[in-house]
């Protein structure tokens, strides 16, 4: 039995550039890409959903 | 490639070319893991059979064996954000900071307003056609230049007026200073404030000292509580440091949690100090410790008083996109940090290593060269990430943490690796696990 859990949402846009930068979030030593979501996909998608 | 691993009784798939994310049996994580290791399952023919046709059905649709992205991203060569030292000097002497207490290896100094806001300029004039530019301030404890941010911050939404660009501010204090007056400004200005502390008391204080040694626990729980309780629903990250000292930093978290605070991050120090610094032999108690913490997080979740904790924050579903993922922070590229005297470094980590000096803001000219190795390095010219499941999660690690450990950007520093791929693994087991409380399951 495989039950998938999550699998990414289809991106009309890739590369904008428009997410804050990484180092910018929380820790400054070892902030990593993928705590952070998409800011677009947030805004424009999803804007019940926390961008923190 | 697949990373099938256990969390406790749970199995799953991590897809890495397709970034989707399964759960299975025990019988079919037994017959992908005798696969992966090139062995033969010790499972009934009929097992096989089912087993196979599940795997076949999945990699039909694209979700697991998918082929990984390979190509190499273009890199914008438009500078996004700053991160200004506002001073080098801090009222805490904190053991472990990497900024030499807040002098930077140099003499302690504060960033004049004037050079702030040639950083401003320097930021807006090589922002090409990007509208959202960024700044942190930084330091030392920036709150002790609180007259300089407020003047750089107004100077700055001036400008961002008159040129079509929006400022995005953080600021990142220790909170001794945090008064009222600080509090009304970052709340009008501040999109996001990381605050430093460490947890319980006697963990923040063995280490976080003011100058005459004594610890800064009290008053800084105290300011950034009144802070926190006046911040409505704007960003904020208390932010604690664990060390050799403190292994059982799941305890801190939840002090932080049990405290009111319901955005933490907690990070392993970046350290050599013998007594400090997270070593080999910690990483197993590091583990477990991150699978307490992940059973406190989920327990506090379920009993309705959750909270956000950075490193278990995973987006499957809307993440980053490839180009963010395979370049990273852009330090050294669309992200440099500039100290008082107005001299540009890759990051802050690298503030003040004059191998890395890539120019003044009253220059304007980057150092070519610098900013091309960091331009030209990303998750694919990182050899030892190949082969690593994480990858596209980590971006191939910190450059400042490769550099600062194995001496080279490129080269991930495997204690780092080590944590980060523990941290992903309990990040989507809770991913998961609220998957199923939302299904009602």
């Amino acid at each position: 039995m495989i039950k998938t859990i999550a699998k990414p949402s289809e991106r009309k846009v890739t590369g904008c550039g428009e997410c804050r930068s990484t180092c910018q979030s929380a820790c400054k030593t070892s902030c990593t890409v993928g705590n952070q979501s998409c800011e677009r996909i947030t805004r424009e998608e999803r804007p019940d959903r926390e961008s923190k | 490639m697949i990373h099938v691993f256990n969390y406790k009784k749970n199995h799953y798939i991590y897809d890495t070319g397709s970034a989707s994310l399964h759960e299975c049996d025990e019988k079919t994580a037994a017959y992908l893991n005798a696969v992966l290791a090139g062995e033969k399952p010790a499972l009934s023919e009929d097992d096989v059979k089912q087993i196979r046709s599940d795997v076949e059905t999945l990699e039909g649709e694209g979700l697991l064996n998918a082929p990984e992205p390979s190509a190499y991203p273009v890199k914008s060569n438009e500078v996004k954000a700053l991160c200004i030292h506002i001073c080098h000097d801090c009222n805490l002497r904190c053991r472990y900071c990497f900024a030499d207490e807040g002098a930077y290896h140099s003499s302690r100094e504060f960033m004049s307003e004037k050079t702030a806001k040639q950083a401003i300029d320097f930021l807006i004039k090589n922002s090409g056609n990007r509208k959202v530019l960024e700044a942190d301030f930084f330091g030392g404890e920036p709150l002790m230049c609180l007259d300089t941010i407020k003047n750089v911050v107004a100077y700055a939404r001036e400008q961002g007026e008159k040129y079509g660009k929006k400022f995005l501010f953080t600021t990142t204090t220790n909170g001794v200073l945090l008064n009222d007056d600080a509090a009304d400004f970052f709340n009008r200005e501040m999109e996001n404030v990381v605050l430093s502390l460490d947890g319980r008391p006697e963990v923040h204080d063995a280490i976080r000292k003011t100058v005459n040694g004594k610890g800064s626990f009290d008053v800084c729980f105290k300011n950034i509580k009144k802070f926190v309780q006046s911040r409505g629903d704007k960003s904020y990250y208390v932010r604690g440091t664990f060390t050799a000292k403190n292994l059982d930093f799941s305890n801190d978290v939840m002090f932080l949690a049990e405290s009111g605070f319901d955005s933490i991050s907690m990070e392993p120090v970046v350290t050599d100090i013998p007594d400090l610094q997270i070593k080999k032999e910690h990483l197993p108690r590091i583990c477990e410790e991150y699978e307490v913490l992940c059973e406190k997080y989920l327990d506090a979740y379920k009993n309705g008083r959750g909270f956000n904790f950075f490193h278990f924050n995973i987006d499957l579903e809307g993440g980053p996109c490839l180009s963010k993922r395979v370049s990273a922070c852009g330090a050294g590229n669309e992200y440099f940090s500039v100290v008082p005297n107005g001299d540009i470094y890759p990051c802050h980590q690298f503030a003040g290593n004059r191998d890395f000096y890539m120019g003044n803001v009253y220059e304007g000219a980057l150092d070519a060269g610098i900013r091309s190795r960091f331009a030209s390095s990303c998750l694919f010219t990182r050899e030892k990430c190949g082969g690593c499941f994480a990858k596209f999660i980590c971006s191939g690690g910190c450059s400042a943490n490769n550099y600062n450990f194995t001496g080279n950007i490129e080269q991930p520093y495997e204690i780092t690796c080590a944590m980060m791929k523990k941290r992903i693994e309990c990040a989507m087991h809770i991913l998961a696990e609220k998957k199923k409380l939302a299904a009602g399951r």
